[in-house]
């Protein structure tokens, strides 16, 4: 199986352990995920352990489960923000190395600790705040997708790598590589399908959230997707706040990314200092201001577009497709 | 970020043990106290966030008792710096000298990892910051803080350290203990023997942090949501009762500008409100009524209550909705919820509706079929339209004249059944239903509803749970004659 995993966190065949999988939410997303492919080993809820979830074992500690179940390497957490950072503190002491929490409203000083945890146990989590993870080639973690049917529908084999801070636009970007005969604004400022039905597809599509300190950033994600032989472009959605675009921009300089680059950069209009929807996209420094970040991926050799449909002409083209 | 102004920054420090100068807080609304404090004092006003506080005349010296009484009155009065929570007479104090401390967060970045950072400078003083060639910068982890002694070792030679590094201790445990951003003391006054202590505080913080049993220290005094303006309140009403998924909603403060398009919006997420940002940021035409987000998987029911709101905002001329990005959340459900406040308010807007992701066809074809029976025009469109197209629609479909219409009457008196997490009260009739309402069960997407052929009437499914999703009375009013009605209680403010 492999896919973007191997070369994101050096797991080639993901395990997944499923926190608050007695939940409303963690029942039914582990079905969605289990639906698409991803292979689901067990469940974790304190206090619950014993029961069993549409068949799927469920245990009082990560460490219990991966006693019984040594292949797990990844979990996936649907539990609400504040127990997001003990359920994670558990993964990672029990060994895990690839975990996706998409609780929104993680307090920044616990998604600090968790990177500081992470760092210290050699493992990676995407988010908070993520819709999470989806690979074509046959995995899905988090909320992504919606519904495992339209996962499948939408999410297409193919040769683009989405990485996004927003789940809406991380799940459409995604989803619209992967539609024939696309409409949208082309590159001569003309209106009407960017490609026919040779559609790009996508290798796999990573949300890494909208909080001020992601786990996985967009440039390690990047670096993913170079390393990843499926991925020929890599289309992003990026935005003000945090120094995920600007530190991009120096892994492009370095030569560390050599594919080619599509940012859709929001956040042309937004105030220093102001909250925005997304709590990482508050400007803290000149740096994350749209100027900068702009300059500085162009400079590296980046396309930077102001909408998003126009992320899809420029990926066509660098694929070399035409309507 | 929200901000803690001073007396409620006091609090946290204090509670670690931090020295604090005297003083009494008095608190607005509650008059003027009889008698007035004594003077010599320090009266300051206190407004969450408020800088420059002594430039601003927030920040009164009264020597005698008509000052005090007249510092008193008008500090806690409204001003123009809008109503202050209340005051904080301090007790003067005499200093030889003064220090600045602070404790930030750096988020970290490519190789380096979050720390809190603490800042120490033997100055004291606005802009401390900027000209004190003597700050020290001292980072640490969150997991494992600064001992006093190793705070000890890093300052500079200073009358009494110990008890200035057990000051600074305190403050990073109150900065941990509370997941706070921002935690400053400036200054630090420094008494005759070296005592250290903190005259003036305030602290910026995470809502999101604030754990339960921490949240008066949080809260004003007078309770919470001051300066929410009252549909606001409303929504976080709507949020307390139904807290699933997101549903924020902010109104412009600014003013609009004359004959821009007032455009009352219903966003999903943060890129949601970042499309619309980078569509209208640079346009002055369009006047933005307000921001929103409803997103995260939140119940039809509560879409429907948050966009009663948005469309009871007055001077709207247009309303802007989009749905999930892709794929999240059931654009039918939202359908349900768009077609149902269109067709319910008494104050509806012209509608400019784009649906992508999950039965985005249905969503439109619910549309295809409802539109033509609104008061109001609505236009539908794929995820392929973004805003930046849409709002291209806006001058031939707003509204620049209020739309007032009556809406139809909703069921009145006692519901065949409630549910309480969505809240929502469901209206059975029988009479107007044949036999058995298979249009309805088939609707309902968990098997909530069941029906009881003996008292022919419809009963919830214990075993199930409703999800607020309205397909069911959507299917009643399309596929049936109305006999089952769903009554969604509002805020008074939307009422």
């Amino acid at each position: 199986m492999g896919g973007i995993l191997e070369h994101l966190a050096d797991v080639e065949e993901p395990r997944v352990l499923v926190f608050g999988i007695t939940g409303r939410q963690g029942r039914s997303r582990t079905r969605l995920m289990r639906k698409f492919g991803t292979d689901i080993v067990a469940g974790c809820t304190p206090g619950k352990g014993g029961q069993e979830v549409d068949g799927t074992p469920v245990y009082d500690s990560a460490s219990e489960a991966v006693k019984a179940h040594p292949e797990l390497n990844t979990a996936v957490f649907y539990v609400p923000a504040k127990a997001a950072r003990s359920a994670a503190s558990d993964a990672m002491e029990a060994g895990l190395g690839f975990l996706v929490l998409t609780a929104d409203g993680v307090p920044t000083h616990d998604a600090a600790v968790l990177k500081e945890l992470s760092s210290r146990k050699g493992c990676r989590f995407l988010g908070p705040n993520t819709v999470g993870l989806l690979d074509t080639s046959g995995y899905l973690f988090g909320l992504i997708g919606g519904r495992a049917s339209w996962a499948r529908k939408n999410y297409l084999p193919g040769s683009v790598g989405v990485i996004s801070r927003s789940g809406g636009l991380s799940q459409l970007l995604g989803a619209f590589h992967c539609r024939p005969n696309l409409p949208g604004p082309r590159e001569d400022g003309s209106f009407g399908p960017l490609w026919g039905e040779d559609y790009p597809g996508v290798s796999a599509v990573v949300c890494v959230g909208g909080d001020p300190i992601p786990g996985v950033s967009i440039p390690d994600a990047a670096r993913a997707f170079e390393a990843d032989p499926r991925t020929k472009v890599i289309a992003v959605y990026g935005e003000t706040g945090t120094s995920q675009e600007n530190d991009l921009a120096r892994a492009m300089e370095s030569g560390e990314i050599s594919k080619p680059v599509v940012v859709f950069l929001g956040g042309k209009y937004t105030e220093a200092g102001v909250a925005q929807s997304h709590a990482g996209a508050m400007i803290r420094n000149p740096e994350e201001a749209y100027g900068a970040k702009r300059k500085a991926l162009e400079k590296a050799g980046a396309v930077v577009v102001e909408r998003p449909d126009a992320v899809f002409a420029s990926t066509a083209r660098t694929l070399g497709l035409r309507a | 970020m929200p901000a803690l102004p001073e007396y409620r920054t006091r609090k946290l420090l204090t509670g670690e043990g931090v020295p604090v100068v005297e003083g009494v807080f008095f608190p607005a609304g509650a008059g003027i106290p009889e008698p007035p404090p004594a003077p010599p004092a320090y009266v300051k006003a206190q407004i969450p966030g408020a800088t420059s506080r002594a430039s601003r005349g927030l920040v009164r010296h009264v020597t005698d008792s008509e000052a005090m009484s007249l510092a008193m009155r008008e500090l806690l009065s409204p001003g123009p710096w809008g109503q202050a929570e209340g005051v904080l007479v301090t007790s003067p104090a005499e200093l030889y000298g003064e220090y600045y401390a602070a404790c930030t967060l750096d988020l970290g970045g490519e190789g380096k990892l979050p720390r809190g950072v603490l800042l120490f400078s033997s100055e004291g003083g606005s802009g401390v910051e900027e000209r004190s060639d003597t700050l020290l910068r001292m980072p640490f982890s969150l997991t494992s803080p600064p001992s006093e002694e190793a705070i000890r070792e890093r300052l500079p030679q200073l009358p009494e350290p110990e008890m200035v590094a057990s000051l600074l201790h305190g403050m990073v445990r109150a900065f941990i203990r509370y997941r706070l951003l921002v935690l400053e003391a400036n200054p630090i006054g420094v008494l005759q023997d070296g005592t250290p202590l903190v005259i003036d505080c305030r602290a910026e913080y995470e809502s999101r942090a604030v754990a339960k049993e921490d949240r008066e220290l949080f809260t004003p005094a007078g309770g919470g949501h001051r300066e929410l303006l009252p549909l606001e309140q409303a929504v976080e009403r709507i949020n307390e009762a139904d807290p699933s998924g997101t549903g924020f909603f902010r109104q412009n403060r600014s003013e609009p500008p004359e004959d821009a398009w007032r455009v009352a919006t219903n966003l999903c997420g943060g890129g949601g409100k970042m499309l619309w940002e980078m569509t209208t940021g640079g346009r002055d035409d369009i006047y933005t009524m307000n921001e929103s987000d409803t997103s995260g998987g939140l119940s039809a029911f509560k879409s429907y209550r948050i966009l009663r709101t948005i469309l009871s905002q007055e001077g709207a001329h247009v309303l802007l909705l989009t749905g999930s990005g892709m794929a999240f959340q059931n654009q039918h459900h939202l359908a349900a919820a768009v077609w149902k406040a269109l067709r319910e308010s008494p104050t509806p807007l012209p509608a400019l509706l784009r649906f992508g992701g999950t039965d985005e066809d249905l969503a439109h074809g619910l549309f295809d079929r409802v539109s033509e029976g609104l008061p109001v025009a609505v236009r539908h469109y794929r995820a392929e339209i973004f805003p930046n197209a849409m709002v291209e629609d806006i001058p031939p479909i707003a509204a620049k004249e209020p739309i007032r219409v009556d809406p139809p009457s909703l069921p009145q008196g006692e519901p065949t059944f409630e549910t309480e997490v969505p809240p929502g009260k469901f209206f059975f009739f029988p009479e107007l239903c044949g036999e058995r309402p298979h249009h309805l069960l088939e609707a309902c997407p968990t098997g909530y509803l069941t029906w009881d052929a003996d008292s022919r009437t419809l009963v919830p499914n214990p075993e199930s749970r409703c999800t607020g999703c309205l397909m069911c009375e959507t299917a009643s009013l399309l596929e049936g004659n109305g006999e089952l009605r769903v009554v969604l209680d509002l805020p008074e403010e939307v009422e």
